[in-house]
């Protein structure tokens, strides 16, 4: 054979091999069947999760416009994501959405693309040819139209948000990329539940308290089911909380009395309720009148943690990372 | 009491009510305003009763002027009626009528025997004491009105205004309102649409289009000369053998004579 | 006080009703989302009065001393002063159908709300009730302003109306202007904040609120009580209550402004509790009478006793979750209100 021809004939071998994926390509998400028969050319996320999670899988260059963030970027992705417009703080409109053109929408909850979505219903989209893809951690095993929030009907895992990475590297023909991201999480994930068995937690409890509406009112605090309450289980914690809610509010009173041995507390960027901040909650915790008596604040077993690993991203997996890091220096005192 | 109005005024929204109106009541007499509708006669007695301020001109009760009196003295000396003050609370008869000593109570004079004394006295002078346990709300309105009588008689007033207390009355009450202001000492003013019974009272004043037209006495002013350009109908007045007063027919145009 | 109150009967009627009211208190000290035993809650009440008493655990003693009892107390004045209200309003008014929020000031509180933890207002230095309680008060203001200018020159007798009118012209801007916020800026968190808020919540009651609830209460309630001649005497209207002596302007104008305060300040700690002020004024109409001088002490009391057993059920309904107390004011308001209605209709005509 010719060179030539045997150069052409590898590289158009390992080319398609590279592009492994087949099309059309079908997907069940979260209720809906979305076909695609080729990668598209750009996506529209919205939620901070979908946005972070698309930079993970190298798709930055895709990214139309993202919306609705909760925290600054994670670092790793600050310049890719100086690069992408930012359709809205918050929530953008439709018709901002649709303007873009783009060749997918990616959501972060249903609550902005879903049957009562803010930003407008996956029907809406799909009529104008926009294919819509909902990260599967708010809808797999979990029933949106109960509870504000939604409520889990079962313990949420890690498994949701890989699910999450490998049917979005599949939908842009890059499954390896998603392969590759999922199978670096998992190690981080197993040195984690290592560490944390290391410690031998028996007995151990916890309390994630989120935030509150008015300062000395009842928290909302993180449920059994939702991604604190898989962080715990997989570190061998138990949470007091046990309603299936995603993030109940919780009388202090009912809270106190469980005592539990940790209290975690969400560190959040936004600045609505005067508890979103780390401080002001530290400060409830030292003066209220029967907080300051539980023994985790008596002792110091207060950790911090950032809001976003507490929702199932793939932040989760860092979450998982701080809380065994903060178990390991608190056991070692 | 005497009552005196010197040339009152009173425009409302604009459209002038009131013209340069003066009259004056003597002490103990009754006086009837009557007038076609829109002239001014409700106006007039509320400017007097002090729940109107005039635009000029000013009032005077008993030597007093009424816009420099605090309203409590007013309301001891002097008593308002109104049509048709109803009320959606489930007020007893006997509350209702002891409403009328609330000018005389404070917290230094609470309620008392002497009030209540004075309470049961007007219930019975309004013939009304077998319903004092009675709902306001449940009676009649020739009731309802002499309720409300009883309660400015139980304010012990000076002088009483009442504005058409005969509206909507059956004939029987209609008499014996009239009967009541016949029998009563003190001051009273009232404004009438039937001008029958304007004969009852000691004094007449006719007003047209805010301005007082005629003053005097019934059988002075009570006359188709003066009543027919008023009120815009033919008048004729007769004798009856039954009452001691003549009596005023009327009809559309005027009556050939 | 034997003439003023008419006899020994309606004293001790008083004396029941707060009987009632310390039991209702102490109901709310002994039930609650957690268990304590009584001998526990005895001791605590003696400790804190300074008596010896067996130790009691810190966190049980906090719950009852700084949760349980403020929480109470709180009920009682929120209680008391919306039902206070209610009678006030619906005396001036002389419309059965006003509550402390027809002037719309529930409406400006959670424009208030929302503008602070939505919009951000204050930057953090302004908390959920101090927007609240700012934004009572400027739909108070607009309220009385739009009012005046409605009723321009014309007689007094339709300045009820026209502040009735106004109310509602106020409450709906405030309310879409509430709506607007919520649906332009706010992310799913903050809206289940404000609206769990908006519909009244008695959590988070401590002392220091205690310290300005009951005093502006009895304040109010006092002022209230001073004027009861006034009210009875607007019976049958303005006018007729003028003629009566009372100079109507000036009561109503304070009446109606202490009523705004009591209102704004309840509603701003405690979000808009509904049915309150409502239906508790008719229902003590209906048991004591139309007379203000009883039915003002007997409102008052039977408000706070309703609003401190309505929080014991928003707590105990659904173990392990509490409810708005709105909503159960609500579920008993309405059928209560019902039963009223028809009631007293068959009173009126008998």
């Amino acid at each position: 054979m010719n060179k030539i021809s045997l150069g052409v004939a590898v590289a158009t071998l390992s080319a398609s091999m590279a592009m492994a994926q087949d099309y059309p390509l079908t997907i069940e998400n979260c209720g809906h069947t979305v076909t695609f028969d080729v990668a598209p050319e750009s996506v529209v996320s919205i939620g901070q999760a979908t946005s972070e999670a698309l930079y993970l899988l190298g798709l930055g260059d895709k990214v139309a416009g993202t919306a609705v963030w909760f925290t600054d970027v994670l670092p790793e992705f600050a310049e890719v994501n100086a690069k992408v417009e930012r359709l809205a703080d918050n929530t953008p409109s439709f018709e901002a959405v649709v303007n873009k053109r783009p060749g997918l929408v990616a959501s972060q909850y249903e609550w902005y693309v879903g049957p009562k979505g803010s930003v407008g219903t996956r029907e809406q989209f799909h009529d104008l040819s926009v294919p819509t893809y909902i990260w599967p951690a708010d809808c797999v095993g979990k029933d949106n139209s109960v509870g504000v929030d939604g409520t889990r009907e079962e313990l949420v895992s890690t498994e949701v948000i890989y699910q999450g990475l490998i049917e979005l590297s599949q939908i842009f023909g890059v499954p390896e990329a998603g392969e590759k991201a999922v199978a670096d999480l998992k190690a981080r994930e197993f040195a984690a539940i290592e560490r944390a068995k290391a410690l031998d937690l028996t007995d151990t409890s916890a309390l994630f308290w989120f935030s509150s509406a008015k300062m000395d009112a009842d928290p909302y605090v993180a449920g059994a089911k939702g991604a604190p309450g898989f962080i715990m289980k997989q570190l061998g914690i138990e949470n007091v909380v046990d309603s299936s809610e995603e993030w109940p509010t919780v009388g202090w009173e009912t809270l106190a009395k469980a005592n539990p041995t940790y209290v975690v507390l969400a560190d959040l960027q936004r600045r609505k309720f005067p508890a979103d901040a780390i401080d002001v909650k530290k400060g409830f915790l030292a003066t209220d009148p029967v907080a300051r008596h539980m023994d985790a604040v008596k002792e110091g077993r207060v950790l911090v943690l950032d809001a976003h690993a507490m929702d199932a991203t793939i932040r989760t997996i860092s979450g998982l990372e701080l809380l065994a890091d903060a178990m390991e220096q608190a056991v070692s005192k | 009491m005497r009552i005196q109005a010197d040339n009152i005024s009173k425009s409302i929204s604009g459209k002038p009510i009131l013209r340069d109106v003066s009259l004056s009541i003597e002490a103990g007499q009754s006086l009837a305003l009557i007038g076609p509708n829109g002239s001014g006669k409700s106006t007039l007695l509320r400017v007097i009763a002090g729940l109107l301020a005039a635009d000029s001109g000013h009032i005077t009760i008993g030597g007093d002027r009424v816009d420099r009196l605090p309203r409590r003295k007013l309301a001891q000396r002097l008593g308002f009626v109104t049509q048709e003050a109803g009320t959606t609370d489930a007020i007893p008869v006997r509350e209702a009528v002891k409403l009328g000593r609330t000018p005389w109570l404070s917290f230094a004079t609470p309620f008392g025997a002497k009030d209540r004394d004075i309470v049961e006295a007007a219930m019975q002078q309004m013939a009304i004491e077998s319903y004092k346990d009675k709902l306001f709300n449940a009676l009649s309105g020739g009731e309802k009105q002499r309720v409300h009588i009883a309660r400015v008689l139980a304010q012990t007033p000076q002088a009483f205004l009442l504005d058409e207390p005969t509206n909507h009355l059956d004939i029987r009450h209609q008499i014996a309102i009239m009967d009541w202001v016949k029998a009563q000492q003190g001051t009273v003013a009232l404004a009438l649409h039937d001008l029958n019974h304007a004969f009852a009272c000691d004094r007449v004043a006719v007003l047209n289009a805010g301005q007082l037209a005629a003053f005097g006495t019934p059988s002075d002013v009570l006359v188709p000369e003066i009543i027919a350009p008023v009120f815009q109908v033919g008048v004729h007045q007769s004798k009856s053998p039954h009452v001691d007063h003549p009596i005023l027919t009327f009809a559309k145009e005027s009556f050939a004579t | 006080m034997q003439f003023a109150f008419g006899g020994v009967r309606p004293a001790l009627t008083l004396l029941i009703g707060v009987a009632i009211m310390v039991a209702a208190l102490g109901f709310a000290l002994v039930i609650g989302e957690t268990r304590i035993p009584l001998a526990d809650i005895w001791a605590v009440l003696r400790i804190e009065a300074g008596y010896p008493a067996r130790e009691v655990n810190p966190i049980d003693h906090g719950i009852l001393w700084s949760y349980r009892l403020p929480r109470a107390i709180i009920a009682l004045s929120c209680g008391a002063s919306l039902a206070l209200s209610g009678v006030v309003l619906q005396a001036l008014l002389r419309n059965p159908l006003s509550d402390p929020y027809i002037l719309g000031l529930s409406a400006g509180a959670s424009t208030g709300a929302v503008a602070v933890a939505i919009l951000g207002f204050g930057a953090g230095a302004l908390s959920l009730s101090g927007g609240a309680f700012i934004g009572a008060m400027l739909a108070f203001g607009f309220v009385a302003w739009l009012a005046r200018m409605a009723r321009g020159n014309s007689a007094q007798a339709t300045s009820s109306l026209a502040l009735l009118l106004a109310g509602v012209a106020g409450a709906q801007l405030f309310h879409a202007l509430t709506a607007l916020i919520i649906a332009k800026s706010a992310d799913a968190n903050q809206a289940r904040g404000i609206m769990f808020w908006m519909m009244g919540n008695l959590s988070g009651s401590r002392w220091p609120d205690v310290y300005l609830a009951v005093p502006i209460t009895l304040i109010g309630s006092a002022i209230i009580c001073l004027h009861f001649r006034a009210l009875d005497a607007m019976t049958f209207g303005r006018e007729a209550a003028q003629s009566m002596g009372i100079r109507t302007g000036l009561v109503m104008g304070v009446l109606i402004s202490t009523t705004a305060l009591l209102t704004a300040v309840m509603v701003s700690m405690t979000g808009a509790i509904g049915f309150v002020g409502l239906v508790v004024p008719h229902a003590m109409r209906f048991l004591v009478g139309v007379g203000h001088l009883r039915l003002i002490p007997a409102t008052a009391l039977a408000g706070g006793i309703f609003l401190i057993l309505a929080d014991i059920v928003a707590r105990m309904l659904i173990p392990g979750q509490t409810l708005p107390i709105g909503v159960v004011t609500a579920l008993v308001g309405a059928p209560a209100f019902a039963i009223i209605l028809v009631r007293s209709s068959r009173a009126h005509s008998g």
